[in-house]
């Protein structure tokens, strides 16, 4: 597991973004399509491609992309 | 004093999902009042942990996957005459639709609907669930009375096992075999403590809010519940759901 690998299933996520306009730097919670449901499509992407449980709070805590991958990376 | 109504004296009473949650309190819940339980579910050491801890004796232990058929089929030949059945397994997954893959689908509605449709088939058709026999199935709140976002399949198959149960409950009046469901909100289980850890605290503050009678429910009130629809006291009850939530349908 890579961070553009999360990147690119992170971006696949989302519906109004142009595809390599996510990067390890963006701040996701400040996209303009960013609400409760999008933040339930990443918990539930990455409890099915990587199997781990994130919560919530991890990502209301975490700011950039890079940020929320070191969780799941650890 | 007069004979409870409730008791459940002399009755043989199947659960699924023995081994955890609510089906182990159903289990622990109605022992006490006199069932003699068969216990159902994957894990023999949880399900023996959950015998040890029931009241009376002649319990039996039946380690099964419910939704391995061919086990389930070879099973019901060997278990004895029922008075009554409690279809606890289940399983609760966040999967928006956006995620919900094919196998995840399957997976959820194989243990919520499919399985406790064919092992209840099954048993009716050994002639394994006697006349006056009470058939309870777990639902929710969530999918017969409202939707939340991310559980789709979950509802899907808890809605179904509703709609089936009222058809059960017609096609099997005449020989006095009633089907109920009963509906709880958010009850505070394993399963519960392991959903609630990918919602934030704040969702989880703010959810409770929507329970008039405030906090989630505890696994006794759906097990209260449970041991009126398995007794005599609820003999004129068919093809109904008893919601079991704190209000929160209310509004």
């Amino acid at each position: 597991m890579g961070i553009q690998e999360f990147i690119t299933k992170f971006e696949q996520q989302l519906e109004d973004v142009e595809p390599g306009t996510i990067t390890a730097a963006t701040n996701y919670r400040e996209l303009e399509e960013w609400d409760s449901m999008t933040s339930l499509v990443i918990i539930a992407m990455v409890d099915r491609e990587y199997n781990k449980q994130i919560s919530g709070n991890d990502i209301m805590n975490a700011a950039t992309v890079e940020e929320l991958y070191n969780i799941i990376a650890k | 004093m007069p004979e409870s109504p409730f008791n459940l004296q002399e009755k043989t009473i199947l659960i699924t999902g023995a081994s955890s949650g609510i089906g182990k309190q159903i289990a622990i819940s109605i022992a006490s009042m006199g069932a003699k339980v068969i216990l159902v579910a994957r894990n023999t050491e949880k399900l023996t942990n959950v015998k040890e801890l029931l009241d009376g004796a002649g319990h039996i232990v039946l380690s099964l996957d419910i939704t391995d058929e061919i086990a389930i089929a070879a099973a019901v030949d060997k278990i004895p005459p029922l008075d009554g059945i409690v279809h606890a397994a289940g399983i609760l997954k966040l999967a928006p639709i956006k995620i919900l893959d094919f196998n995840q689908l399957k997976q959820i509605t194989e243990t919520n609907y499919l399985a406790p449709v064919n092992l209840t088939r099954l048993l009716l058709n050994k002639k394994k669930i006697q006349s006056a026999a009470s058939v309870v199935f777990l639902t929710s709140v969530n999918g017969v009375y409202t939707a939340v976002k991310g559980f789709g399949a979950y509802a899907g198959s808890k809605s179904a096992l509703n709609s089936i149960s009222k058809v059960m409950a017609l096609e099997y009046a005449s020989r006095k075999i009633r089907f109920n469901t009963i509906a709880p909100g958010m009850i505070k289980t394993e399963m519960y403590h392991e959903m609630i850890k990918q919602v934030s605290d704040e969702s989880v503050k703010e959810d409770k809010l929507k329970y008039p009678l405030g906090d989630y429910g505890e696994p006794e009130d759906v097990a209260n519940a449970a041991i009126f629809l398995l007794s005599a006291a609820s003999k004129w009850i068919t093809g109904t759901t008893l919601v079991v939530d704190g209000g929160l349908t209310i509004i």
